[in-house]
């Protein structure tokens, strides 16, 4: 230690002290290092993906984190904790055998039921030759219009599930669309096709517990009344107090109709950005 | 064009702040700034001085060689006690009802040591020969323990309040930050045990540095192996006064905000934690004086009388240090019914925290200004403006720092937990 200093001398004290101070330095050194690798290993396992997933999903407002069960009328209240996973959710069997409790009313918006929803307000719909469809739900397509720009995957990209499928601009707001399941992409559309990507799935499709994550029956119309609910709150005049409308359907168009509106928030609710 | 670029700066401002959170307008936000950044602009220049021509800018001497800044010093290193303490309870001793706090915890402690190390960098000149102190070490010197304890310090700070600043909206959208953010976050119960280590050793040789002054009758002490009885005191009293800083600076955001941010129950909870510690302090600085005016004075040669014949200096500074901003204020925060009334708790922790500054300033100023010698005279010290502007830098850049972690980072965020009530239940 400290070569080149004249008259330096090791006594009991330097090793003691020096020692317990390097060792609180190697301590804090490591853990940067540790921190660094373990990132590193995260990003090469597509466990990062994952993570990131999970941690947008904690920050969400708790209203946004419903149960289907609840937003089906199986259960009064439950909150997810399980990020949506209802594929490793050790609750799902215990509420799914419940009836259905939840009336189902016309909201106005074309929600077909050979299809399954995303909460990131994306639909999946499974072809014949064994891929799915995926595209924007009726209320996503409302909201935007005809988007600016679009940003698609390259055909071949490997798809993880929440991870941004595709980016959209609009009105200079940028947009990220979750995937809805994990795969490979096999053919890109954009709106004019009335659908966004098709893909492979990584998963067997026939294993009913592939596709348990999205949202089908009566939960559809429990979280769509919901997110219908927020967005005419969040699209209300500014300065006047809440009011829900009496009727009506959604315009489309929407951004453009109200551009004054907080539609960094609305989107960040719409498409589960944290 | 301008009403324009004005929407363009607010709805660019408005993408930085956490979603869900209301913050007032950007044009407020910035008429709350601009005063402090002149205080710091102000400071920046009169530290710039210092370090250029030195400590002739300031009214200290070679007999006089702590002042203002050194007050500053010991009194932001007190309070940031709050960090390590409220992480060492957290992480160490699983008090999760804490958990609320403790982001702002870690803000105000990275405030406080950064501001102490930068004043410090000032006062001791040449910072490119800072790494000196890391390579001639003096090993008998309580300072070095303290330089390397607060440098390292410093460093675990920093390293807390990274995933705080990588929480933000924009920042966290970048994959490889979020994730390091959740690989550092598992890793801070580690950096926890070290700060709180780091923390004993540094705040207690802070206290151990008055405590060896042995030409300095007022600070001398006698204590434990080698270690003077303020080298305890100094850690006890920061450990007190630590949660009930962190009270106040979260009550006074509170106040500013109109937003209740954490729940009162939490604010009941540390003013206890404060209460019981500080009373420990106070009972152990009342031995501590006893011992010191009967037995360690005497004993060289000074009766106890002699130290407080000097105005201002006179008993009733210790008998506030001791009874008014120590014992009353420990008794308000534990009692019951004081403790239930915000009013009185946070009456109490501003007398706590008071108590902590004026034992340190007592420590510094008056240790120096004490006569020692037969032909000795009392001393006084007027700090020069460049000392106070450093000063008030330094204030000035801990508002800036929370203001700004505070409108665009997760500083309060509830945690979120699951809530499950089921048909029929």
């Amino acid at each position: 230690m400290f070569p080149g200093i004249d008259g330096f001398h090791w006594t009991a004290t330097h090793v003691v002290f020096l020692s317990l101070f390097f060792a609180i330095v190697v301590t804090i050194l490591t853990t940067i290092v540790s921190a660094v690798w373990r990132t590193t290993r995260d990003f090469r396992t597509s466990r990062a993906i994952e993570l990131c997933w999970k941690s947008d999903f904690a920050e969400l407002p708790e209203s946004d984190r419903r149960c289907r069960h609840e937003l089906a009328g199986r259960v009064i209240s439950r909150t997810c904790d399980n990020a949506f996973d209802c594929r490793h959710c050790e609750k799902y069997s215990q509420f799914a055998v419940l009836p259905a409790t939840g009336l189902a009313t016309d909201l106005g918006l074309n929600y077909p039921d050979d299809r399954l929803y995303h909460r990131g307000h994306t639909w999946v719909k499974a072809a014949e030759d064994g891929t799915f469809t995926i595209g924007l739900d009726e209320l996503a397509d409302h909201l935007i219009g005809n988007p600016d720009s679009i940003k698609m995957p390259a055909i071949g990209a490997e798809l993880e599930i929440n991870q941004t499928a595709w980016r959209m601009t609009k009105n200079e707001n940028e947009i990220q669309v979750r995937a809805p399941l994990e795969g490979t992409v096999v053919s890109v559309g954009g709106p004019n096709e009335g659908w966004f990507l098709k893909i492979q799935p990584r998963l067997d499709p026939r294993d009913p517990t592939t596709l348990r994550h999205l949202l089908r029956g009566p939960e559809v119309h429990g979280w769509l009344s919901r997110e219908l609910e927020r967005l005419q709150l969040q699209l209300r005049a500014p300065n006047t107090p809440a009011a829900l409308a009496d009727g009506g359907v959604l315009m489309p168009g929407l951004m453009d109709a109200v551009p004054g509106a907080d539609w960094n928030t609305v989107l960040a609710d719409t498409f589960l950005e944290a | 064009m301008a009403s324009a670029i004005v929407t363009d700066s607010r709805l660019t401002d408005r993408k930085w702040i956490a979603r869900g959170e209301e913050r007032t307008s950007l044009s407020r936000f910035l008429l709350w700034l601009t005063p402090w950044a002149a205080v710091l602009a102000v400071g920046i220049y009169a530290a710039g001085l210092c370090l250029y021509y030195g400590l002739n800018q300031t009214n200290m001497d070679n007999r006089f060689a702590f002042g203002l800044w050194i007050f500053l010093d010991l009194g932001i290193i007190a309070l940031g006690a709050g960090a390590f303490f409220t992480g060492f309870l957290v992480y160490i001793l699983k008090r999760a009802e804490l958990r609320p706090i403790l982001n702002t915890a870690v803000v105000v402690g990275f405030i406080c040591y950064s501001g102490a190390v930068a004043i410090l960098m000032i006062d001791v000149g040449q910072p490119l020969r800072a790494w000196f102190t890391f390579w001639h070490p003096n090993t008998h010197s309580m300072l070095t323990e303290v330089t390397f304890c607060i440098s390292c310090y410093l460093l675990v700070l920093s390293l807390e309040y990274i995933p705080i600043l990588l929480r933000n909206r924009q920042l966290r959208k970048v994959p490889s930050f979020l994730v390091f953010e959740h690989q550092l976050h598992k890793l801070v119960p580690v950096l926890a045990g070290v700060g709180t280590l780091l923390s004993f050793f540094h705040q207690g040789s802070l206290g151990g540095l008055y405590g060896v002054l042995r030409g300095r009758p007022f600070a001398f002490r006698e204590g434990f192996f080698i270690w003077p009885s303020t080298f305890f005191l100094f850690i006890l009293s920061a450990i007190a006064s630590g949660p009930s800083f962190l009270m106040l600076v979260t009550a006074t955001v509170e106040k500013v905000t109109g937003k209740r941010l954490v729940p009162p129950e939490l604010f009941r909870r540390l003013g206890f934690i404060s209460g019981i510690l500080l009373a420990i302090y106070v009972a152990a600085k009342s031995i501590d004086t006893l011992i010191w005016l009967n037995i360690t004075s005497p004993a060289v040669g000074f009766a106890p009388w002699q130290y407080y014949i000097h105005k201002p200096f006179g008993t009733p500074i210790l008998f506030a240090e001791i009874v008014l901003l120590g014992l009353l204020p420990a008794f308000l925060l534990t009692y019951r019914k004081t403790a239930a009334r915000r009013g009185w708790l946070l009456s109490a922790a501003a007398l706590a925290c008071a108590g902590i500054l004026l034992n340190r300033f007592v420590l510094t100023v008056q240790t120096l200004a004490v006569p020692t010698l037969p032909f000795d005279e009392f001393l006084q010290y007027t700090p020069s403006w460049q000392e106070v502007a450093s000063f008030g830098g330094v204030i000035a850049y801990g508002v800036i720092v929370y203001s700004l972690s505070y409108r665009y980072l997760p500083l309060f965020a509830a945690p979120k937990g699951e809530n499950t009530h089921v048909s029929g239940d």
